[in-house]
């Protein structure tokens, strides 16, 4: 691993027609880490991710791989690979010659062809499959096959388009593991594109948040769902309660605000918002809310509320909570410590909050 | 679902109008009496036999077949470009340009032969199998189209991507991944264009000059009596053959559906 970025836009845009699908994006990717565009569908991710491969031109700004400007170099003569939606495996083949075509198309030498295939076979858990028909695979065997013959050019960057998003549930979580143990043994740079943010959380070691065309906030996934850039990240990012507050004073770090409904409270800044500014949206995750019969001790700020709803997820509780000078109910999540829902819609409960815990999303844009 | 009564029966006598003429052609092949009308006299394969024995029919449907053969090939090769283009890009006189593609399906065959006479003429190309060849091509292409845009509507264009993105440039990927794809197509196509060309009489009979295909051999021999029921057997033979031709064809466009994995 060096510090040279192997991939680097600067400025990139893409046009089609009068609509704007890419705008002024720049970034730069390590060797060797596992990056992930996340985005709502049409958010101009895949278009990005097509741009890096060679199949989409940018309409302006710069594509380098490894330090080499891309502009004008077909997909064909570029150091990615690419795992596809559809995975693309080719019908009139079977698993073998699918693997094999790209190494046929460079003229490897046979033997070597041959050894390369059951390798990469054996990487995806597929080994010996070498003769099975294209058409004869389930969803997950199609998905490895792709993964194999994508990897088995040794690219420098892997490029996927929402590889897992036609698995089933159970299928897609053994696959997330999976594929971030072969990137990390492989130490090959992989740049996901995906609309799942579980997905992209527990894989990436970076992700890049997309809205509308523009790259809004890249971060390691912990900061991004502890310190969003705005509401709208933050919301695409896990749950989040939105409540309005005025900040009061600052210093050094904190903040003084008061919340609605809660009050008076020192919340840490947030060094990654756009606008701060006197009215600041507050985020609150639900898991970090406390709820309690009794006004719980030790929190900044409790405040009194009826649960107007109840949802059973089976690891956790989700409780709604309406509390006066609040507009929408409260979403608090507990853990299922005990097997047992504590709360019925209409009881009366405390909610307890550390100002810690709050986030500052800035200025409030809606 | 309760049908409406007697629907199925007009369904029935709909069908019977439609083919069973076609039914009385076969039937009347294996007479042995030169009269076509009821009774039957008895059953011969003579008829058959005879056939081999006709130079001049056996010229015709040589003719016929390299005419059926070079048509197909041109009007699937032209079928093939037309059809990508138009599944796979959106540009400006599109829907237009399919449309006249598409018009010899609609054209009177009158129409379009006494027109393509006189234009060849006035190009100075005489009536000629070469003739017949460009007509069929023109009246072949909109069946070539229509088949291979199917296929074309059910290739998934990340296989070319796909195999772009593996290192083959634009030529590769066509041979290797585009072409065997939609092989299935492609076979369909050749047989129902040449089971086209083969069984058109009106252009062939403007613009086959002096070399007749077997169509225009066939009307040329029902003048006489005494040769009636020999073309009644020839012309068995030409329906079984497309038959057989269209079925076969059938199969392969249904594969070419289905080879999306």
């Amino acid at each position: 691993m060096t510090d040279t970025p192997i991939i680097s836009l600067s400025n990139v845009g893409k046009s089609f027609g009068s609509f704007q699908a890419v705008s002024a994006m720049s970034l730069e990717l390590k060797e060797g880490e596992f990056f992930s565009l996340l985005g709502p569908s049409g958010c101009g991710k895949t278009t990005a991710l097509r741009m890096i491969a060679g199949f989409q031109e940018p309409t302006q700004g710069r594509v380098e791989i490894d330090g080499r400007d891309m502009a004008g170099i077909p997909a064909n003569r570029r150091p990615t690979n690419m795992v596809f939606q559809s995975y693309a495996i080719f019908p009139h083949r079977n698993v073998g010659d699918n693997v094999a075509y790209g190494l046929r198309s460079q003229k490897v030498p046979k033997p070597e062809i041959a050894a390369r295939v059951a390798e990469a076979l054996e990487m995806v858990e597929l080994g010996g499959l070498e003769r099975r028909g294209a058409t004869e695979l389930s969803g997950g065997q199609r998905q490895r096959v792709a993964l194999a013959r994508a990897l088995v050019m040794r690219p420098r960057v892997l490029l996927l388009d929402e590889p897992l998003s036609a698995l089933d549930k159970k299928l897609r979580e053994q696959m997330q593991f999976e594929m971030r143990h072969l990137q990390r043994s492989l130490g090959i740079t992989f740049v996901m594109v995906t609309h799942d943010q579980y997905e992209a959380m527990t894989m990436s070691d970076r992700i890049g948040v997309m809205f509308d065309g523009r790259l809004v906030q890249v971060d390691d996934p912990a900061t991004l769902y502890a310190r969003p850039c705005n509401s709208k990240v933050a919301s695409f990012i896990g749950e989040m309660n939105f409540i309005p507050g005025e900040v009061t004073a600052e210093s050094s770090g904190k903040l003084s605000v008061t919340a609605a409904g809660f009050g008076a409270l020192a919340i840490p800044a947030n060094p990654n918002v756009e606008t701060p500014g006197k009215s600041a949206m507050l985020g609150i995750r639900p898991e970090q809310l406390e709820i309690a019969k009794a006004q719980p001790a030790d929190y900044d700020a409790t405040v009194r509320g009826t649960v107007s709803d109840v949802a059973f997820y089976g690891e956790n509780v989700h409780y709604h909570v309406q509390v006066d000078g609040i507009d929408r109910p409260v979403a608090v999540s507990v853990p299922n410590y005990f097997h047992t829902v504590d709360y019925r819609q209409g009881d009366q409960v405390w909610l307890g909050l550390l100002g810690d815990s709050v986030i500052d999303l800035g200025q409030q844009d809606q | 679902m309760r049908r409406p009564s007697g629907l199925t029966a007009y369904a029935f006598l709909y069908l019977a109008f439609l083919y069973l003429p076609v039914l009385f052609l076969p039937l009347f092949s294996f007479n042995s009496g030169t009269i076509v009308a009821f009774p039957i006299k008895g059953w011969t394969l003579d008829w058959y036999r005879q056939l081999g024995a006709q130079d001049t029919l056996i010229q015709a449907l040589a003719n016929s077949l390299m005419v059926g053969m070079v048509s197909a090939l041109m009007s699937t090769a032209m079928g093939l470009f037309a059809a990508r283009a138009y599944t796979r890009y959106r540009f400006q006189g599109s829907a237009a340009s399919e449309g006249l593609v598409m018009l010899p399906l609609v054209v009177p065959g009158i129409i379009v032969a006494s027109s393509m006479l006189v234009l060849f003429i006035s190009l100075g190309l005489k009536p000629s199998l070469t003739a017949v060849i460009l007509g069929h091509t023109f009246l072949a292409l909109p069946f070539a189209v229509s088949i291979l845009k199917s296929a074309f509507d059910d290739f998934d264009v990340s296989l070319e991507e796909a195999a772009r993105d593996l290192g083959s440039g634009v030529i590769e990927t066509f041979w290797r991944v585009t072409l065997p794809v939609i092989a299935p197509g492609i076979v369909a196509s050749i047989l129902v264009t040449f089971t086209v060309s083969f069984d058109e009489f009106v252009l062939a009979f403007f613009l086959s000059g002096n070399r007749p295909t077997l169509p225009v051999y066939i009307w040329s021999q029902i003048r006489f009596p005494a040769k009636l029921p020999n073309t009644l057997a020839l012309g068995s033979l030409l329906l079984l053959a497309s038959i057989l031709l269209l079925v076969v064809a059938e199969y392969f466009r249904r594969r070419a559906t289905k080879s999306r994995v």
